[in-house]
């Protein structure tokens, strides 16, 4: 498995490409995933978007996108933080691994996936990266995913469900999304999206 | 106890990481990574922070620290001006008049006193309640860094300059940043945040209307003094809609309350003039922008046309 990440050198901010390389090792070896991967780092920007994108040839490599905030110490601007820097690439290479290892076929593309998708496939993936001994602050998740689903009890549990599975299908996460939805108080600007 | 604290010296603990408005202002990417151009790829021209942001909760976990420690200087800077500042209860002594104190020049009415004694109690319940709903919302206390920029503004020798700069520019600006968050909470369901920021909103409103009358009285007989106070508002006022970041305009993340500004002693014509220079400050960015990628696109056909 190569990973490759640009630039190497950065002017904009204080990042270290050696590092990060390093954290996408460690993160891919743990899931298993043997796919190639290029990391991008727009470090022009200080927005923490992240995109990744799963090409279907065997061959390609699965390509993140990261805005420098992705992987930035909210502490200390413009330096990298190791543990935002696996959490962001986690939460995308949890996702690519998803998609290639069966099971979300019929998951749509992660542009085209809701709020509420998109929050139920991030607390699966957090949960994971939890288990595999990256710090990460559940309540933050928890809040997130209330602001998807609405603020109840029934949401709640949908959240630590999603929080302490394995191995779902994609119907599976739906499903449990949906539910809470259901049950819970939608946020109001979901209503209609 | 001395007088006259320096922002430098504020009591942090290790959690706390302090960045000063020309740290942040000297951040490359500010223009460069044009949060204007990107984020409308995504969200049309509407960058307000409402739930539907797809960046929506970190974005208000950010902001709700900011409050956070926004309320600990206002708490600090408040608690400086009841004690910085001999008392004198003639309206209008300035820098040069009869009772003024020797070291500064400047006197206070005791009543402003206990004004800034009210708010610094009310900036300190502020905290807590900013403490319980950062917890709340998944952030641990110093997590993100702390602008000192409202303690810098409370470091004036002269009163009359802390109440236009804290009080009506900044505590100004909290109006607006607490009305964003309600109306967040509101949209979202969340049952605590609307609550809170909606009790915290009406305590800021009280402390913008106190600035405001003050600043009248105090400087009553004294126009050059009023003048320059609100020159150093405007400073203020233009210094935080840097970048755009509060206006009018849907492409702004925080908005104007009016209704909330007029409450709190702003006249039409003010929060007019605050409406308009927040609206420079968005136009103004965006055209550093424009010249940039201009720059970009010139020196990438410059590069084509020569390889």
């Amino acid at each position: 498995m190569n990973i490759t990440v640009t630039p190497a050198t950065f002017s904009y901010v204080e990042f270290d490409a050696d590092l990060t390389t390093r954290v996408a090792r460690e993160l891919a070896a743990s899931m298993g995933l043997d796919r190639d991967v290029r990391i991008e780092i727009d470090e022009t920007t200080p927005l923490a978007k992240i995109i990744v994108d799963v090409p279907t040839a065997a061959n390609e490599p699965i390509v993140v996108h990261a805005d420098s905030g992705a992987f930035e110490d909210t502490r200390r601007p413009r330096r990298q933080s190791e543990n935002t820097t696996a959490t962001s690439l986690g939460r995308v290479l949890y996702r690519a691994t998803d998609r290639l290892q069966g099971g979300f076929g019929e998951a749509p593309a992660d542009g085209e996936l809701t709020l509420a998708q998109m929050a139920a496939w991030e607390t699966y993936s957090v949960g994971r990266l939890a288990r595999l001994g990256i710090p990460v602050n559940q309540q933050r998740w928890r809040y997130n995913f209330r602001n998807r689903h609405g603020f109840s009890d029934a949401g709640d549990e949908s959240f630590a469900l999603l929080w302490s599975s394995d191995g779902l299908t994609w119907g599976e996460l739906q499903a449990i999304s949906e539910r809470a939805i259901s049950v819970g108080t939608p946020a109001r600007a979901q209503v209609g999206t | 106890m001395r007088t006259y604290f320096p922002v430098e010296e504020l009591a942090r603990d290790e959690r706390f990481s302090k960045v000063n408005m020309r740290e942040r202002m000297a951040d490359p990417r500010t223009l460069a990574g044009d949060s204007a151009t990107t984020t409308r790829k995504s969200r049309g021209n509407n960058n307000r922070l409402v739930p539907s942001r797809r960046d929506a909760t970190d974005a208000a976990r950010a902001l709700m620290h900011g409050i956070f420690v926004g309320e600990i200087q206002a708490l600090e800077g408040a608690g400086r001006t009841c004690h910085d500042f001999a008392v004198s209860n003639v309206p209008g002594t300035g820098p040069s008049g009869a009772d003024s104190d020797p070291t500064t020049g400047n006197t206070v009415p005791f009543a402003l006193k206990l004004d800034m004694a009210r708010q610094a109690w009310d900036e300190a319940r502020h905290v807590e309640i900013s403490v319980k709903l950062s917890d709340w919302m998944g952030t641990e206390i110093g997590q993100f860094a702390e602008n000192t920029v409202l303690f810098e503004a409370a470091c004036s020798t002269d009163p009359v300059l802390r109440l236009a700069g804290v009080n009506r520019a900044l505590e100004g600006l909290a109006i607006d940043v607490f009305t964003t968050m309600k109306d967040f909470g509101d949209l979202a369901g969340d049952p605590y945040l609307e609550f809170c920021e909606d009790w915290m909103l009406a305590d800021e409103v009280t402390h913008v209307k106190m600035g405001s009358d003050w600043l009248r009285k105090v400087t009553e007989n004294d126009p050059d003094r009023r003048k320059k106070a609100l020159d150093f508002q405007n400073v203020v006022d233009k210094l935080f809609s840097y970048g755009g970041t509060r206006s009018d305009s849907e492409e702004s993340p925080i908005g104007l309350a009016r209704r909330f500004r007029e409450l709190a002693g702003f006249s039409d014509a003010e929060v007019a003039d605050i409406a308009a220079v927040s609206l420079a400050a968005l136009d103004e960015r965006k055209s550093s922008v424009a010249k940039m990628r201009d720059q970009a696109v010139t020196e990438m056909a410059d590069q084509l046309g020569t390889a």
